[in-house]
């Protein structure tokens, strides 16, 4: 049975929402520590988490019918980096205002972006349930 | 840890700065006083900023967030200025007035890190605000 309604794609989306929240959360604590001595600034790296997040890496071929498929990837336990201060910084801190202000609004936008795709989505799915009349 | 919890994270960096802030209106405003309850001229006073795990037991990203918090407010251990001025009652045997350890200059540039870093703060509240609500209109 293929998943035409809820495909790999729609539990992609899901997981991409999942990790900008985790993302932004941890802009948030950094925004928050910006003056805190010893503070680390802490970021997800989207350029390989998204490959897990939407199933690419690991996808599974099925050899039998009655074999699971491997539908979602995974975002439960993302890797958190940790950037190091710069050599020259007194206080041990590597939070940059600026950078974790644009990171801030950078990750708003593509939630933002991600929220209208899965609308679209189910616009489609609501358009298509009502017999084409929605 | 969701999305409205992180609202705590920013509401504590606000808090933070805000009590930096009243520290540096409290230095200002005691730039010249030669005597304080404490028996000596005012000291400089300064917050000490400490990290702390909101969520120790979540997985990696819970795990790694966390809020600021004011653990103690320091005095400044730095001498005092020296002011020859045998007229002034706060006048020590050799006619020298100590006055604050405060340099104004530094508390002007404290001040105006302070008032940036609460303003990303609040900020970041309004952008966690705007995300909250798109989430919501995921259905619509």
């Amino acid at each position: 049975m293929k998943h035409l309604i809820f495909d790999r794609l729609h539990y992609g989306l899901s997981n991409v929402l999942e990790l900008r929240q985790k993302q932004h959360s941890l802009t948030i604590a950094n925004i928050a520590n910006a003056d805190t001595p010893h503070y680390k600034a802490k970021y997800l790296r989207f350029d390989t988490l998204l490959e897990d997040a939407v199933g690419n890496a690991g996808e599974m071929r099925r050899t039998h019918t009655k074999h699971v498929s491997g539908l979602h990837g995974t975002t439960q336990d993302p890797v958190v980096s940790v950037l190091d201060p710069a050599p020259w910084v007194l206080d041990g801190n590597s939070v940059s205002l600026e950078r974790e202000m644009v990171r801030l609004k950078e990750n708003a936008l593509m939630f933002r972006s991600v929220t209208k795709g899965i609308s679209k989505r189910m616009s489609l799915l609501r358009y298509a349930a009502s017999d084409g009349k929605g | 840890m969701n999305i409205l919890d992180t609202l705590r994270i920013s509401a504590s960096g606000m808090n933070a700065q805000r009590v930096r802030m009243q520290t540096i209106s409290s230095n200002i405003a005691n730039a010249r006083s030669t005597s304080s309850h404490e028996g000596e001229a005012y000291r400089r006073k300064m917050p000490i900023f400490k990290s702390i795990a909101s969520d120790p037991f979540g997985n990696a990203v819970d795990k790694s967030l966390a809020r600021v918090e004011v653990v103690d407010i320091e005095k400044s251990e730095a001498p005092f200025r020296q002011v020859f001025d045998p007229s002034h009652p706060d006048a020590d045997d050799d006619g020298y007035v100590s006055y604050p350890n405060v340099d104004l200059l530094y508390e002007m540039v404290d001040m105006m890190t302070t008032s940036r870093t609460y303003e990303a703060n609040t900020n970041a509240v309004e952008t966690t605000y705007k995300m909250a609500n798109l989430a919501l209109e995921i259905a619509k």
